[in-house]
């Protein structure tokens, strides 16, 4: 009798038909879809005028396209192949920044759904757990205190030479992995409980952009205290195939690794108890997991600076479409993320053009509100 | 009669009922003292506990006796400051983490989820320490899954979301995650407290069907030593975290204890079954 129809019914759960559902691949789809969208736009507007045809053919343009010398040059940072002017000014400079926004976009979105199951708290963000502050002031630290020291490591064949910028995510992660461990630290009371992690955030939060503050009256130019600046608002302004190269990798890794994750978070979700009896050593887990959420959050800092509002809200829009199954939701975060910031950052360059404004600004001015909207709307809001 | 003589129980791995019956245990506890790191006080301090094998024991005590930390204690959630916990002769530190969420099962007293999660996922998530890092779905996980939502009597609200259940359901829906762990032992914290009746006495039968249909071995915090003494195969009695008597229903169940542990004024009565009817209670300085 216990198993009399169980067979029968087997073949129809939920699990079979998995969590790739139909709406899930749409959401995707119109994702990409916006972020292409966006992105084309991105590309056809600027100093240089061209018609937009013009523009969207330097984008197709197969001369650039497939020419692996040319990808080599934008991957590699070797030199450019020759290509008409449009071509040079679309794929040199208008769309690298399209990729950066993409690259950042989903970083701060997978990273943000980490931190909201981690500490099972909806209103936890890189920003709030302190992360961004640590990664920025580390950040600032290098641009003012040591700017663009070329150091140079002999090797057997050659010498190693980078610049302290291209070491900027580094720099980023550990900046923000210390802001991390302090704030884990001072919530540790035997186990750590969503709110005394969120108010220990605020705390190191405060301390460190105290610092920062503090940075700017170190800074001997004007061009650094503006740059600066730029940095602490969010600003994918000026950014190129450097950046593309230096987010790629670990924006990359920690994805995949979120992805992968995602059944971890989605037993952390349950709480800790039903997680440690389940078998699951919660402190560990969590820990590895808000690595890779420092990691992703980092990257995306050091190439684009601090933008605020963008962890914390795009989770929740993924999740009111998706539904709170991190499989989903960290997936959904991929592809919302860049759709997000691609059009937040045309908002950004094309808005009041000719001046520019950064992208954090646009994310805050609108996020912000759009939150304020969420938790009015929302019943119950705080615990996940 | 009421107040056993403990180290009578400690001298003997097999240990005796009231009535000279053996009892195999399934989960001992020795000498086992429990606190919480954040303060010195010893909460839980008995010297030989037994949760007998394929039977299903209520432990019962007023409020702060200590249930839910021996509890956290018999299942490793709390690393005790003295003495061990066997499973089957075996310390539980000795297994791994998933090995022992394969082999005992524990549901928390408060269980909070998403609310979008459907009643079949959560079962799911009871596979967890069946399951490798990077493992799928195997057919041994939905044989598990299909077979605790039928035990647990929820296979109707299997795309049902948990948030949009009644309490009774969602605790249900939450036996249901435990089952699928397929483990022998279940330690159940207060299943039926935020429950009313009708779904207090579901839970309560599901357990006890559950027990005689698969003989898992069950140890259940209930806070109703009434419903505790009709439903259990043995009681554990705690006062102040020690042990006050150990054993079946009819024996540990006297007007003594109600006055002694639960502070109760109480008549028993045991036949034709056993009743319990608290009179009223007793002034707080008895002792």
């Amino acid at each position: 009798m216990a198993s009399a129809h169980s067979d029968a019914q087997v073949s129809e759960t939920a699990e079979d038909r998995g969590w790739l559902t139909g709406d899930l691949v749409f959401f995707c789809l119109a994702c990409t879809a916006v972020t292409v969208f966006a992105g084309l736009i991105q590309v056809s507007f600027g100093a240089f005028t061209m018609t937009i045809e013009q523009a969207w053919r330097a984008v197709f343009n197969p001369q650039v396209v497939f020419n692996l010398n040319a990808w080599e040059a934008f991957m590699f940072g070797t030199e450019l192949p020759e290509m008409n002017r449009r071509s040079l000014i679309v794929w040199n400079i208008r769309l690298p920044r399209v990729f950066v926004a993409a690259i950042v976009g989903a970083s701060l979105a997978v990273s943000g759904a980490i931190f909201q199951a981690v500490t099972r708290n909806e209103l936890a963000s890189p920003y709030v757990l302190g992360v961004s502050s640590g990664a920025g002031l580390t950040v600032l630290l290098t641009l003012v205190v040591f700017p663009s020291v070329t150091v140079a490591i002999p090797l057997l064949f050659g010498t190693f030479t980078f610049n302290t910028t291209s070491l900027l995510p580094l720099l980023a992660a550990l900046g923000g992995t210390i802001a991390f461990l302090l704030v884990y630290g001072i919530a540790w009371k035997g186990g750590t409980s969503p709110v005394r992690l969120v108010l220990a955030g605020v705390i190191v939060n405060m301390v460190f952009q105290s610092l920062q503050r503090g940075l700017f009256f170190f800074a001997d130019d004007l061009g650094v205290v503006q740059s600066a600046l730029a940095w602490i608002t969010g600003s994918l302004t000026g950014t190129g195939w450097e950046q593309v190269r230096l987010a790629i990798i670990p924006a990359t890794i920690a994805i995949l690794l979120a992805v992968a994750g995602a059944r971890q978070l989605n037993v952390l979700l349950l709480g800790e108890r039903t997680a440690q009896s389940l078998g699951m050593r919660v402190e560990r887990v969590r820990f590895m997991l808000s690595g890779v959420a420092i990691l992703a959050a980092s990257t995306a800092i050091a190439v684009a600076g601090i933008i605020g509002f963008f962890g914390l809200v795009v989770p929740h829009v993924v999740r009111i479409v998706l539904g709170s199954d991190y499989r989903r939701l960290v997936i959904g975060c991929v592809f919302a993320g860049p759709a997000l910031l691609v059009v937040a950052d045309v908002g950004a360059r094309l808005a009041l053009s000719p001046v520019q404004i950064p992208v954090g600004v646009v994310t805050g001015v609108v996020g912000g509100p759009y939150f304020l909207y969420l938790m009015r709307k929302q019943e119950s809001m705080g615990d996940l | 009669m009421a107040q056993r003589d403990a180290s009578h129980e400690s001298d003997h791995d097999r240990i005796t009922d009231t009535n000279d019956v053996a009892v195999e245990s399934a989960v001992v506890a020795d000498e086992l003292q429990l606190s919480y790191p954040s303060s010195d006080e010893t909460i839980v301090d008995v010297a030989r506990l037994d949760v007998p094998e394929g039977a299903v024991t209520a432990l019962v005590g007023p409020n702060g006796s200590g249930k839910s930390t021996l509890l956290k204690g018999l299942s490793n959630h709390l690393a005790p400051d003295q003495g061990d916990v066997r499973l089957w002769g075996e310390s539980v530190d000795s297994f791994g983490d998933k090995a022992l969420a394969r082999a005992l099962g524990v549901l928390s007293q408060k269980n909070e989820s998403p609310g979008t999660i459907t009643v079949e996922d959560l079962a799911y998530h009871g596979r967890y320490p069946h399951r490798g890092f990077f493992e799928s779905v195997t057919d041994a996980d939905r044989e598990a899954v299909e077979r605790a939502l039928e035990m647990a009597g929820v296979e109707h609200l299997r795309n049902s979301e948990v948030g949009q259940l009644s309490g009774g359901q969602k605790q249900l829906a939450w036996i249901a995650m435990v089952l699928a762990q397929e483990t022998d032992v279940l330690l159940l914290d207060e299943p039926t407290t935020f429950l009313d009746l009708h779904n207090q006495f579901k839970v309560l039968e599901t357990v006890r069907q559950l027990n005689e249909r698969t003989e898992v071995t069950v140890a259940v915090v209930l806070h109703d030593v009434a419903q505790a003494a009709r439903f259990a195969d043995y009681l554990i009695a705690l006062r102040d975290g020690q042990l006050y008597d150990w054993g079946p229903p009819g024996d540990v169940v006297t007007e003594q204890l109600l006055a002694d542990v639960f502070g109760v004024e109480a008549t028993v009565e045991y036949e034709p079954e056993l009743q319990v009817l608290p009179r009223r209670a007793l002034p707080d300085d008895r002792n």
